[in-house]
């Protein structure tokens, strides 16, 4: 953990906050002490929950973007600086990291489904390496977003409906240091997140509106 | 017994349940409406079964004491939507109060550390209306 935080302020100098999502661990002393700014929440809101948190923080404080990656070490922070990039030079609202070759078959058929229902032709949907700019910000900060779960379709379903522009940008990543995925951990789990989100896409229909992803060639770095 | 009489001592009870668990004033507002109302339909086809059969006729189905039945599944069906929505409403709200909270505690925390290297020497007392206390980290 701490190693993450140290990691993403060598690569990319920028402030650090950590949302603890309520947890008991010494994460907090850790982060803290490695130069985060550590948010506690009171009790646990779940992995959407604590990114909004983070959301609004950035959003009062008056962030021009925010970056999220996932804290358990699996995203490389070298690979920061081209994200940002990527954000800047094609001026797209949301950049996300995605990790073509970590896709299973299981990950790849629900891609399938899920771009035939809603038309999001992002392909590593639950990535959690994003580069939000302030109005992907302010979307998601709002009261609209706060009955999501995941930093995944429903997010990107939101900024759509928005009208704001998604781009992918092709990254690497170790397997995970600590925990496992908790979305693709058991089959129960993941046919209730199959059925969670086909609810939520049919929610959506009707909002649909074309957005042009451009998936970057090329821009991968190792 | 006729069936009127068990029938409507049963309306009785239920009723009276309801109207003594309003008046204790454990309901918010629009819902100790709805319960009345529920009370006094209850007491009234209780009572004066009849009515039932009135109803019947009057809507064209012949077996009338499914009426009642049909139409109070369907008041428990619509009842139980409004309670998960209301359940919605409610954790989007606590969600956003849990968040707020955590950030205005993190501000607190951060106001006090600013406090504290603004620099009083480590010997001065502490400032009027602000008590100081040591930061949890």
């Amino acid at each position: 953990m701490a190693e993450v935080v140290r990691g993403v302020i060598a690569a990319t100098g920028a402030d650090v906050l950590v949302v603890s999502d309520a947890s008991s661990d010494a994460t907090v002393q850790m982060a803290s002490r490695a130069g985060a700014t550590v948010i506690e929440l009171p009790c646990q809101l779940g992995a959407w929950g604590a990114t909004q948190t983070g959301m609004r923080y950035a959003q009062r404080r008056g962030y021009g973007r925010v970056l999220t990656l996932d804290a358990d070490g699996q995203h490389h922070p070298q690979e920061l600086p081209a994200l940002l990039d990527e954000q800047h030079r094609s001026g797209a609202n949301v950049v996300i990291g995605t990790f073509a070759e970590r896709l299973s078959v299981a990950k790849r058929l629900a891609w399938r489904y899920f771009h035939l229902l809603t038309g999001i032709g992002v392909q590593d949907f639950t990535s959690g390496l994003r580069v939000y700019d302030r109005r992907a910000v302010r979307t998601l900060a709002s009261r609209q977003a706060s009955l999501l779960d995941y930093q995944d379709l429903g997010v990107l379903m939101l900024l759509r409906k928005n009208g704001l522009t998604l781009h992918e940008l092709p990254t690497v990543m170790s397997p995970r240091r600590q925990g496992g995925s908790r979305v693709f951990s058991s089959w129960r789990m993941v046919a209730r997140y199959m059925l969670h989100t086909t609810v939520l896409c049919f929610a959506q229909i009707g909002t649909r509106r074309r957005v042009a992803v451009h998936a970057a060639r090329g821009g991968a770095r190792s | 017994m006729t069936a009127q009489i068990t029938s409507g001592i049963i309306a009785v009870l239920l009723a009276g349940a309801i109207l003594y668990l309003v008046r204790r004033d454990h309901l918010h507002g629009s819902y100790a409406l709805w319960w009345l109302a529920v009370a006094g339909a209850i007491l009234l086809l209780g009572v004066f079964p009849p009515v039932i059969d009135w109803l019947g006729r009057l809507t064209g189905i012949n077996y009338a004491p499914i009426l009642p039945i049909t139409i109070g599944i369907g008041m428990i069906l619509l009842r139980m939507l409004k309670m998960d929505i209301d359940r919605s409403r409610r954790e989007r709200q606590i969600r956003r109060l849990a968040q707020k909270l955590a950030i205005l505690e993190q501000e607190i925390i951060e106001a006090r550390h600013a406090h504290a290297d603004a620099g009083e020497p480590p010997a001065a007392p502490a400032p009027a209306g602000l008590p100081r206390i040591a930061g949890r980290r």
